[in-house]
C-alpha cells in the first residue's frame, strides 16, 4: 500500500471571520457583542461569535434563544457567506503575494503548501510572520498561522497560535502534536459525517493519541472508511487531496502584443480574438466558464488583473464585452476612475501582454432557451447592461425586489443586489415549523393591508401627528391613540402641511418584545391629507416614542 | 374531439380559430407573428398598455424609440402611472429598470401594479455627474427605464438621452421634471381614495386622473379619470 507522505502545510486563520466581515461593513457593532447565526437542524445557531460575547458564555452551536439568554443585549445577524466570501477576498490576494497556489478552505481560513515561499523566506517560522505581517497590512488584526504537516494538522496548528502569531509544528512532528487534542476535532464536517467524535468519547478514547493507537485493521472494521480516514487524521497521515494548483495551463489563453497596444480599440480587437479562442477551447473540453481572470502586463512591467463573475456561464460575446470594458478602464481611466469597489490602478504605458484565465470552470450543461415569453436574448443583453452599471456604481448599487414576510411596506421588501440568490430573509408563505410535519404560515399580526405605497422613504423624514388641539398624537401600550389626529406636517408632503381628512389605525406593534436594545414600539397611521389645491395626498404615518415620521406615500 | 389547423391564410385566420379560452396562448402567438413578420409598420412598434391607462393613449400604448414623461405632485399618482407603463413592458416578456434617486420605490407597489420583480433591476445612490451615463447605459439594453429626473438635469442630457431612446427603440419614462420635449405628456392631477372614514375602514383605490398630453392625442381627451381595481 502506498503511504502518502502529508504535504507541508500553512494554515491561515482569522477566527469568527464572519463577525470581522460584519464590523467591517457596519462599524456600529465594534466593541459591541455580536453573534453571526445560521439556519441549522434545530433553529437558529451560532456560528461565529465576538471576543464580547463569547466572555459572556455564548459558544458556537448554541441556539440563538440561550445566546441571548445569556448574554442580554446581543446583537444577532443572520450569516451571509457571500458578503463574507467578498470581504476575504482581500486577505487572499494579500496571500497572493507570495504564493499563488492556495486554496480557500472557506471565508476565514486558507492553506497553502509551504514548500516554495517557506524556501524563499528562509523557513517555516519567517514565512509565517511574512504572511501575518502582508494580513496586518490589510487591516485584518486577529489572524493565526500554523503550520505543520498535513492541513489537518497546520489548521490545529493555527486553532492553538496566540491571537496574531504563529504555531510550527516541526517537521515529523505532527503525530506527537495531534495527540493530545480531543476527538471533538475530527468532527469538522469536512472530515467526517458528524456523530464519530461523540462515539469515541463514549468509548473512552478521549483524545486523538489515543484513538491513533488503535490497530488501523480494527478501525476500518468497526467504523467504516470514514472511520479510517479519520484514524488516518488522528496519526497526522493526512491525504494529500487534490494538490492546490492553478487551472491547467492549456486552458489559459495569452495574446502578445506588439507593437503595445496603447489605444482601447486595438486592445479590445486582440481581446475579442482571444476570448473566442478561449471560449472554443473550453467547450472542446465540454467545459464552460463562470469567472474569469483578465491580466494584462504593460511596457513598464506592470501587471494588472481583475476577476470578472457572471451568474450564468460566460458566452464568447459576453467575455469579450467584459474583457473590453476592463480595458476602457485601465487605458483611459475616466470611467472607473471613482469607483469605490475597485480602487483601481492604471496602466501608464501600452499593454503589451493580454492574458485571460479561466477560474470558476464547469461543465457546459447547455442553455434552456424560453419557450413562451422569456426572451433569452432580451436577458442576455439586459445582464450585460446591468453588470456594466455595476462596474460603474458598485455591486450593490443594482437591486431588485423580493417580497418577504412583514408588517410595515419597509420590511415586507428585501432588496438584493443584482446577481446575489434572490431569496427572502424571512418567508412570505407557508413554511415547516422545525420538528413538525405540517407547514405552517408566520403569523404577521398588525401587518398593513394592502394597497402597498408606491413610495416608501428610508429613512422616514420627519413629521409631526397632531391633533385638533395642537398637540402631538400619542398612542398608549395598549394600543390606545391621545386623540382622533387633524392635522399631519411634514417637509415632503406637497404644501408641507394639510388637514386629515379621514384616517384608518393605529396599527401598533411592539416589534422585537423580546429584545430589550432592538424593542420598538411603534404606531402606523393611514391618513389622507388635504393637499393645498384640493386634492388628497394618502401617505402612511409611524410614531414611534413619540416622534413621528412619514413612512410612504400612496403615489 | 381534437381540433387541427393549417394555416394557410397566415396568422390572422389562425388565431381565429383558436379557442377563445386561451387568451394568453393567443397572445403569445401574436407576439410571435409579430417578431415574425418580415417589415415592421411604424405603427406597430408600441408597446401595448393594457388597462384604462392603455385605453387613453394613443394606439393603445407607448410608441417605442420615444420618451414619456411622467409628471406630478407627491401623491398625484405619477409614481404609479410609471408603475402601469413598466408592467406592461414586463408583461410582454421584455425587461425594464428604474433609476431611484431620493424617496425609495416601493416594490409591493411595483408587483402590485403588474410589473415582474426579477425583470425590473432597480439602481439606486446615482451620484449627480453620473445619472445621465447610467440612463444612457440602461437604454443599451433594456426596454423600458423608468428614470427619476433629478432637478440638476440638464437640457443637453435630455435630448442626448432622447436621441438614444430613439436609436435603440427603447422606451425612456422621465418621472420629475423633463426638460426637453417628449413624445407623450402625462400628468398626473391626483387620486381618488376610498374606504378611509374617520377612525375606521382601510385605503383602497378609486379613481386616478391623469393629464395626457402629446401627438396624436385627441383634444376631448387630454384629461381621464382611470378606474383602478383593488
Amino acid at each position: 500500500m502506498r503511504r502518502a507522505v502529508p504535504v507541508r502545510t500553512a494554515c491561515l486563520w482569522c477566527p469568527d471571520w464572519p463577525v470581522v466581515a460584519l464590523r467591517a461593513r457596519n462599524p456600529a457593532l465594534h466593541d459591541a457583542p455580536v453573534a453571526v447565526v445560521e439556519r441549522a437542524e434545530r433553529g437558529l445557531v451560532v456560528v461565529a461569535a465576538s471576543t464580547e460575547a463569547a466572555t459572556e458564555g455564548v459558544t458556537l452551536g448554541l441556539r440563538r434563544r440561550e445566546a441571548e439568554a445569556r448574554c442580554p443585549g446581543l446583537a444577532v445577524v443572520e450569516a451571509d457567506p457571500q458578503v463574507e466570501a467578498r470581504a476575504f477576498e482581500r486577505v487572499a490576494r494579500a496571500i497572493e503575494a507570495f504564493t499563488p497556489r492556495f486554496v480557500l478552505e472557506e471565508p476565514g481560513r486558507v492553506t497553502f503548501p509551504t514548500r516554495g515561499p517557506s524556501r524563499y523566506f528562509g523557513g517555516d517560522t519567517a514565512m509565517a510572520v511574512h504572511c501575518l505581517d502582508a494580513v496586518r497590512a490589510v487591516a485584518v488584526t486577529d489572524a493565526r498561522v500554523g503550520v505543520a504537516d498535513g492541513g489537518f494538522a497546520a489548521t490545529l496548528a493555527a486553532r492553538g497560535a496566540e491571537p496574531g502569531a504563529a504555531y510550527v509544528v516541526p517537521p515529523g512532528e505532527s503525530p506527537g502534536f495531534l495527540a493530545p487534542w480531543p476527538v471533538a476535532v475530527l468532527d469538522d464536517p469536512e472530515h467526517s459525517d458528524g456523530a464519530l467524535g461523540d462515539l469515541l468519547v463514549r468509548l473512552g478514547l478521549r483524545t486523538l493519541g489515543a484513538f491513533a493507537a488503535l490497530p488501523e485493521g480494527a478501525v476500518l472494521g468497526r467504523f467504516g472508511p470514514a472511520g479510517a480516514r479519520a484514524h488516518r487524521l488522528a496519526r497526522g497521515m493526512d491525504e494529500p487531496t487534490a494538490p492546490p494548483a492553478p487551472p491547467p495551463p492549456e486552458l489559459v489563453e495569452t495574446a502578445e502584443l506588439d507593437p503595445p497596444a496603447i489605444h482601447v480599440e486595438t486592445a479590445a480587437f486582440a481581446a475579442k480574438g482571444l476570448a473566442e479562442r478561449l471560449m472554443a477551447r473550453l467547450g472542446g473540453f465540454g467545459l464552460t466558464c463562470s469567472r474569469v481572470t483578465i491580466e494584462a502586463e504593460t511596457e513598464r512591467g506592470e501587471r494588472l488583473t481583475r476577476c470578472w463573475r457572471h451568474e450564468g456561464a460566460l458566452t464568447p460575446a459576453a467575455l469579450a464585452a467584459r474583457v473590453r470594458w476592463q480595458l476602457e478602464g485601465w487605458l483611459t481611466g475616466d470611467d472607473i476612475a471613482d469607483d469605490d469597489t475597485s480602487g483601481d490602478e492604471l496602466a501608464t504605458s501600452g499593454l503589451m501582454l493580454l492574458r485571460l484565465v479561466p477560474d470558476e470552470v464547469l461543465p457546459a450543461a447547455g442553455r434552456q432557451l424560453g419557450f413562451w415569453g422569456g426572451d433569452a436574448a432580451a436577458a442576455d443583453r439586459a445582464g450585460r447592461v446591468l453588470a456594466r452599471v455595476q462596474g460603474m456604481l458598485g455591486h450593490p448599487a443594482v437591486v431588485t425586489a423580493v417580497p418577504q414576510g412583514g408588517r410595515t411596506p419597509r420590511e415586507r421588501v428585501r432588496w438584493v443586489p443584482w446577481g446575489d440568490p434572490r431569496d427572502p430573509a424571512r418567508p412570505a408563505g407557508a413554511v415547516a415549523a422545525p420538528g413538525a410535519n405540517v407547514r405552517e404560515v408566520p403569523p404577521w399580526p398588525g401587518a398593513i393591508p394592502a394597497p402597498a405605497p408606491a413610495r416608501v422613504f428610508d429613512p422616514a423624514p420627519a413629521a409631526e401627528l397632531l391633533d385638533a388641539a395642537g398637540a402631538a398624537v400619542t398612542v398608549s401600550g395598549r394600543g390606545d391613540p391621545s386623540a382622533p389626529p387633524a392635522r399631519v406636517r411634514c417637509a415632503a408632503l406637497p404644501g408641507s402641511e394639510g388637514e386629515v381628512a379621514a384616517w384608518a389605525g393605529p396599527w401598533a406593534h411592539d416589534a422585537r418584545w423580546w429584545d430589550r436594545r432592538a424593542r420598538a414600539r411603534r404606531a402606523y397611521w393611514q391618513v389622507l391629507v388635504a393637499g393645498p389645491d384640493g386634492g388628497r395626498v394618502a401617505c402612511l404615518v409611524a410614531v414611534t416614542a413619540g416622534r413621528a415620521g412619514l413612512e410612504a406615500i400612496y403615489d | 374531439m381534437r381540433i387541427e389547423h393549417t394555416f394557410p391564410y397566415g396568422p390572422a385566420v389562425a388565431l381565429a380559430a383558436l379557442p377563445r379560452r386561451d387568451e394568453r396562448s393567443r397572445e403569445h402567438l401574436d407576439n410571435a407573428a409579430r417578431h415574425a413578420r418580415p417589415v415592421v409598420l411604424a405603427g406597430e412598434r408600441v408597446l401595448t398598455v393594457p388597462g384604462p391607462l392603455g385605453a387613453r393613449l394613443p394606439g393603445g400604448g407607448v410608441r417605442r424609440g420615444t420618451v414619456v414623461a411622467v409628471d406630478g405632485d407627491p401623491g398625484a399618482g405619477a409614481t404609479g402611472i410609471a408603475f402601469e407603463l413598466a408592467a406592461a413592458a414586463t408583461a410582454a416578456g421584455e425587461w425594464a429598470a428604474a433609476v431611484e434617486l431620493g424617496a425609495g420605490l416601493g416594490g409591493l407597489a411595483a408587483a402590485e401594479a403588474g410589473v415582474e420583480l426579477d425583470r425590473f433591476p432597480v439602481v439606486r445612490r446615482v451620484p449627480p455627474a453620473r445619472w445621465a451615463a447610467v440612463v444612457a447605459a440602461l437604454l443599451e439594453g433594456i426596454s423600458l427605464v423608468l428614470a427619476e429626473v433629478p432637478g440638476y438635469a440638464r437640457t443637453a442630457d435630455a435630448r442626448r438621452l432622447t436621441a438614444r431612446t430613439r436609436e435603440r427603440g427603447a422606451v425612456l419614462v422621465a418621472v420629475g421634471p423633463w426638460p426637453a420635449a417628449a413624445a407623450l405628456r402625462l400628468r398626473a392631477a391626483g387620486s381618488e381614495w376610498r374606504g378611509l372614514g374617520v377612525g375606521e375602514g382601510v385605503l383602497a383605490h378609486g379613481d386616478r386622473r391623469v393629464h395626457v398630453d402629446g401627438r396624436g392625442v385627441a383634444p376631448r381627451e387630454r384629461f381621464a379619470a382611470l378606474a383602478r381595481a383593488g
